[in-house]
């Protein structure tokens, strides 16, 4: 337990370390899903491969650098590190997520020996594979891009010109977006590095180990007296995917949660049989999905997280499943499947308390790739899309935000002009799409864009077009999400959820995100609320008096 | 004669100086008729209006219409297809892990959002133009049902071209001559559409209502015989004349913290202290700001209540620990300090006005460093028991004496106040080594050196009368513009554009002081171009001199840039890594030869050290001999070593042992290490 004052100012300083690591891996950030989606983050780990604080940017990095680190220590071990020396690996299969994300560790030396890591993980535009930015075909790994294991490098000898600098530049699209944002990977870990030096220096080595420790123990003690608010039973959770990307579902995604005492068990048995796309989660990211849900539905935002947070959690997820897949199956679009097991695990915690329940959110991230191939490379964007939140007890689902489980913003319109001459948004609005309610959902919202060039890639994954989010305590459904084809020949079709297209100019595609589900009797909704959702177009006349029963003509009178 | 009003939310602070003349006083704000407050004070001061030659203003009027939303009718109008730009916002979430977020409510509702078929291309080319007679059948009727006051209009890539805007401008005035119209290519020419819009609907929303507040009082000002100049302190560090606020409110959202950084850069200036932090603790939070070179460091945009405004402001950090902060223990045994405060009311435990809960002061309170009856020079009498009764479960769960705890409650405190110097100095590539701290504010003073010697500092110089140094600030800045433009080129080919637009900016200032019956021969200027590796989207800061303007190439600006961008994040680019420029920004400010005090008669004392009765201290874990000095009789040349306080009538400050303090010719307080 922290209760020195010291220890406490020493974890601020360290969290703070971790923060300024992550926030300056963003700013620095060239691509478009790092530098806006905020997909990445930094954090300072221990001696014994414990992550010690980590950039809360994204839930879904919580839990995986800790995993990735062992995996390249298991062939490296702590004692065969020199100065100089860097870590790598983005292979899902020894710990990581999808082949995008590469982690990079750097030793942190002090007084001759090695006392923790930098870390840092980014999501990358393009790392080869069979389409730029996402293929959606894969059923491979493979065909997903270039997989590297766990391995160790030197920055002089290998990067900076080196030959594995090299040998990463000829594989990717885009290699001076991806080189700059390794590049600032780089620079997030000497940053965390420096502040750590820094603080041995005043604080002495010794004191500040002892603190890491105790950091650890501090975000344990947080989280086991929170699950112990919860009563001891078996609570059976369930989500699901709409369908395979073939029209084959639902995809049925379960959580058995156990609480006893002061742990949890979060059992995912029954869970769907691996498939033969990219829907796959390996094993960090169901993990990255249950912290997700403990943390924002039991513990409150000010625990930091920690490999603390982990010591009460046992997951169980059996091989062969959506959510521990063997190998080589393909795992691009696991994001859609960590949704659902947020889902799952946040439906399972509600049955364990109905004060904790929400209202079920779109919860889905939409994926939109578009790239062209000219002379001389590639021009390739990355939009990724929320929708709306479901509804709480304290208020209405927020509107147009990114799902839960990731943080992305969106990019400015007059920046895609600025960069992109092959698509621009032509269009992008509210979409009254949510759930009803004493508190209603937040709302979807729609995009669209206009090709401007021939022979442009489109390619998207998202979710919920069939299955609605789910309304709670008499709260209606939420909206489902769609997507439209507009031909420049004049004829309209519906899309998938999961597709690739070839498009050329003159084709606009408009992509509805869906909205939260609502939460209580419509009826017992603050009247002030209808009224304004009524005035600003949100519902309809017939929506206020029939659901909401708004006695229209006695306000008006 | 100078005054200076600062409209604060609790209280009205009003400094009015004159050669050796110093009037101080503080009245009550009166936030239903905030000119009211303003008024009393000048009424009660005594001092004739007519004498005053230069009365220098700042008021929360603009921020409290936003955060209460109070003000005229707004309506929004934006390129067709983008009605809903207000709500659709970012998208990211600022509280990643919390169920129950909302989104930044904009100042705007959606019923009075409109559209209008037009479209600009990022080059600058009109795609399709604006057609004045579709904005008369149909946008106009519309707004004329609606009952607004304001139209703010922001349309897609107008930071380019302004043509479809100036338009629509246009074509609503010819139709609605009584609609004030706030353009985003006027407001803030920037690309970014979120953030110019948002920008715009704030500024066209606050204008109205600072124009007829600064009417009023005006009017009131007039009417007590005043005819003296009468300017608006802006959230840049710069005044500007009042009319000149008729079309820039929104400059005005952040006036009193920037009129702080501004009183303490030119009361240590006197003291030729040129490279200082300083840190503005107050009862709920503390400001940090870094200052290189006299110059504040700015940054470009702001936002007010989660809203995004693009305009140049003091870069400020904030952070949530102040002399009411309160002092608990969270869930996991730790001890924490803030960000609740007990603020005025209930206050402090030690006050006696209802407050139970621990905080800073009842801390300084415990440990000596404040004294019952010599608090704000004996205005307020505080209670020790009281303040041991709040610290009693602290000191239980550390298992030590109240002092102990409370000597680690402050040790906190100056840890979130070491953190928010970090942010703005280390996070930024600087060493706060190279810099003095100065402290103000009424509880800074009380903390500057404990936090220096966390940070290495050796040196704090503490302004005299730190408890007004925002309101000095007020009458001690000068009228300071900025004018900003984005303009997306490559920096290695745009030498020429790049001079060529800097000059065309000091055009245009020159012209907007001009007008404003100011010399424009002695305008300072400053020029920075906000630049970025092509695909990065944050762009960094480069100024650029006078000097090094005149002899600019394209490798000259390179280094430039990439010593700017290894500073702020760590590392540069390649060398030959393309770079692009963003925004140009260029302010122009007047200089003037102002001699303003903030002590009566400096040296009214005696130079032997003042008067220092003896007392005690808890510090270092046990009570020591401590000797306390009153301000008012610390003369010129005095010198005092630790442990020492000096009380003042607005503020405290402490030396610790190890430390000594000299007050020099300036009635600065120069303390430095032994």
């Amino acid at each position: 337990m922290l209760s020195s004052i010291d220890d406490a100012i020493i974890a601020q300083a360290i969290q703070a370390a971790a923060q300024e690591a992550g926030l300056k891996l963003v700013r620095a950030a060239h691509s478009t899903i790092l530098r806006e989606a905020q997909d990445g983050s930094a954090a300072l780990l221990d001696r014994k491969r414990n992550v010690v604080a980590l950039a809360e940017l994204i839930p879904v990095q919580l839990g995986a650098m800790g995993v990735t680190l062992r995996a390249c220590l298991a062939y490296y071990p702590v004692e065969t590190l020199s100065p100089g020396d860097f870590l790598i690996n983005n292979d899902p299969y020894e710990g990581g997520q999808h082949l995008q994300d590469i982690y990079i560790f750097t030793p942190i030396f002090v007084e001759g020996r090695i006392i923790g890591f930098g870390g840092s993980v980014a999501h990358h535009l393009d790392i080869g594979g069979g389409n730029a930015g996402l293929h959606m075909a894969a059923t491979e790994i493979y065909q997903e891009g270039l997989r590297i294991p766990p391995s160790r490098y030197n920055i002089e000898r290998d990067w900076n010109g080196g030959p594995f600098e090299r040998l990463l530049f000829s594989n990717f699209r885009v290699p001076h977006e991806t080189i700059g944002d390794i590049n600032a990977q780089f620079a997030a870990n000497d940053i965390a590095t420096l502040r750590l030096v820094e603080l041995c220096g005043k604080y002495g080595v010794d004191a500040v180990v002892a603190c890491m420790d105790r950091m650890l123990d501090y975000t344990e003690s947080r989280v086991r007296s929170s699950i112990r608010t919860l009563p001891d039973g078996v609570y059976n959770g369930h989500d699901a995917i709409d369908d395979d990307g073939a029209g084959s579902g639902p995809i049925d995604v379960r959580a058995r949660i156990t609480i006893a005492g002061d742990s949890i068990e979060v059992d995912m048995t029954g869970t769907h049989a691996q498939l033969d796309n990219n829907l796959n989660a390996p094993l960090a990211s169901g993990l990255a999905a249950v912290l997700s849900s403990i943390k924002m539905v039991l513990t409150g935002p000010d625990v930091p997280f920690n490999e603390g947070a982990i010591r009460p959690v046992t997951i169980v997820a059996p091989e062969g499943t959506i959510v521990n897949p063997k190998f080589p199956a393909a795992v691009r679009a696991r994001m859609t499947t960590a949704n659902r097991v947020y889902g799952a695990v946040k439906d399972a915690l509600s049955k364990a308390s109905r004060d904790l329940a929400t209202a079920q959110g779109f919860e889905t991230t939409t994926v939109i790739v578009l790239a062209h191939r000219r002379e001389g490379g590639f021009s390739i964007c990355t939009d990724p899309q929320g929708g709306g939140f479901g509804a709480t007890r304290l208020g209405d689902g927020c509107d147009a935000v990114d799902s839960p489980m990731t943080n992305c913003s969106n990019s400015p319109v007059e920046s895609f002009d600025a960069n992109f001459d092959f698509f621009r948004v032509v269009s992008a609005r509210l979409v009254a799409n949510f759930g009803h309610g004493r508190t209603r959902g937040g709302c979807g919202y729609a995009r669209r864009y206009r090709i401007l060039r021939d022979g442009v890639d489109f390619g998207m994954y998202s979710d919920r077009f069939a299955r609605r989010p789910k309304g709670l305590d008499g709260g209606s459904d939420g909206g489902l999400a769609s997507c439209t084809l507009y031909s420049r020949d004049g004829t309209t079709r519906a899309m998938p959820s999961k597709f690739h297209l070839k498009l050329n100019a003159g084709d606009e595609i408009e992509v509805i995100l869906g909205g939260g589900a609502g939460l209580g009797d419509p009826a017992t909704r603050d009247r002030r609320l209808v009224l304004r959702d009524l005035r600003d177009g949100l519902i309809s006349q017939e929506v206020a008096r029939e659901v909401y029963k708004l006695d229209v003509l006695a306000l008006a009178g | 004669m100078h005054v200076g009003v600062e409209v604060g939310g609790t209280f009205t602070d009003l400094i009015a100086v004159d050669g050796e003349t110093l009037v101080v006083r503080k009245v009550r704000s009166t936030p239903a008729n905030p000119e009211v407050g303003a008024l009393n004070a000048l009424d009660t001061c005594g001092i004739g209006m007519a004498q005053v030659a230069d009365l220098a203003h700042g008021s929360t009027v603009a921020t409290n219409a936003v955060l209460e939303r109070r003000g005229p009718r707004v309506a929004f109008v934006t390129t067709a297809g983008f009605r809903d730009i207000l709500f659709l916002q970012r998208q990211a979430r600022r509280q990643v892990f919390d169920l129950a977020y909302a989104n930044p409510a904009p100042i705007v509702d959606r019923a009075s959002c409109f559209e209008v078929v037009e479209r600009t291309r990022a080059d600058g080319t009109v795609e399709t133009a604006l057609e004045p007679a579709r904005v008369a059948g149909e946008l106009v009727p519309a707004l004329k049902a609606g009952g607004f006051e304001v139209v703010a209009i922001c349309l897609l890539n107008s930071y380019v071209n302004p043509q479809n805007e100036l338009r629509l401008a246009q074509a609503i005035r010819e139709h609605l001559p009584q609609l004030q119209i706030s353009a985003s290519h006027d407001v803030a020419r920037q690309f970014r559409e979120y953030e110019r819009a948002s920008t715009t609907a704030v500024s066209g929303f606050v204008q109205p209502v600072v124009d007829q507040y600064l009417l009023k009082l005006e009017a009131e000002l007039g009417r007590r015989g005043f005819a003296g100049a009468f300017s608006v302190m802006q959230s840049n560090g710069g005044r500007m004349p009042a009319q000149a606020m008729r079309r820039n409110a929104v400059a005005a959202l952040y006036s009193g913290p920037a009129a702080g950084v501004m009183g303490a850069v030119y009361q240590v200036g006197k003291s030729d202290v040129r490279n200082l932090i300083t840190f503005d603790m107050g009862g709920t939070s503390t400001d940090v700001c870094l200052v290189d070179n006299g110059a504040p460091i700015l940054t470009s945009s702001t936002e007010i209540d989660g809203l995004p405004i693009q305009t140049p402001v003091l870069d400020i950090v904030t952070v949530g620990g102040g002399g009411g902060s309160i002092v608990w223990i969270d869930e996991g045994g730790m001890v924490r300090v803030g960000p609740q405060s007990a603020g005025a009311d209930p206050g402090p435990a030690c006050y006696g006005f209802g407050g139970t809960l621990p905080t800073i002061t009842d801390a300084q309170l415990l440990t000596g460093t404040l004294r019952p009856d010599r608090f704000g020079q004996g205005a307020i009498a505080l209670d020790r028991a009281a303040a041991e009764r709040a610290f009693a479960p602290i000191a239980s769960h550390m298992a030590t004496g109240v002092e102990e705890a409370a000597a680690g409650a402050i040790k906190l405190v100056n840890a979130v106040i070491v953190r928010a110097i970090q942010r703005v100095s280390t996070a930024r590539g600087r060493d706060p080594r190279d810099y003095a701290l100065v402290p103000f504010g009424g509880a800074g003073p009380l903390h500057a050196a404990e936090v220096a010697d966390e940070l290495g500092i050796n040196r704090v110089v503490v302004p005299p009368r730190a408890g007004v140094v925002s309101a000095l600030g007020l009458v001690s800045s000068e009228y300071r513009r900025y004018a900003t433009v984005t303009r997306l080129l490559d920096a290695d080919s745009s030498v020429g554009e790049i001079v060529s637009t800097f000059a065309q900016l000091r055009r245009d200032l020159c012209d907007e002081f001009a007008r404003l019956g100011h010399p424009t021969d002695s305008l300072a200027f400053e020029h920075v171009l906000e630049m970025r590796y092509k695909g990065q989207a944050f762009e960094i800061q480069t100024p650029l001199s006078q000097e090094e303007l005149g002899s600019l190439s394209a490798a000259g600006l390179r280094k430039k840039f990439a010593y700017e961008h290894n500073r702020a994040l760590n590392h540069a680019g390649r060398p030959d890594a393309p770079i692009e420029i963003v925004n140009f920004r260029v302010g122009a400010q007047t200089r003037s030869a102002k001699d303003i005090s903030l002590i009566g008669a400096a040296g009214e004392g005696a130079a032997s050290g003042g008067d220092g009765k003896e007392g005690r201290v808890f510090v270092g874990g046990s009570w020591q001999e401590c000797a306390f000095h009153d301000e008012l009789h610390l003369g010129a040349g005095a010198t005092i070593t630790g442990n020492a306080i000096v009380e003042g009538d607005t503020s405290t400050a402490f030396i610790p042992a190890g430390w000594t303090a000299t007050r020099d010719g300036s009635a600065n307080l120069i303390v430095e290490r032994n």
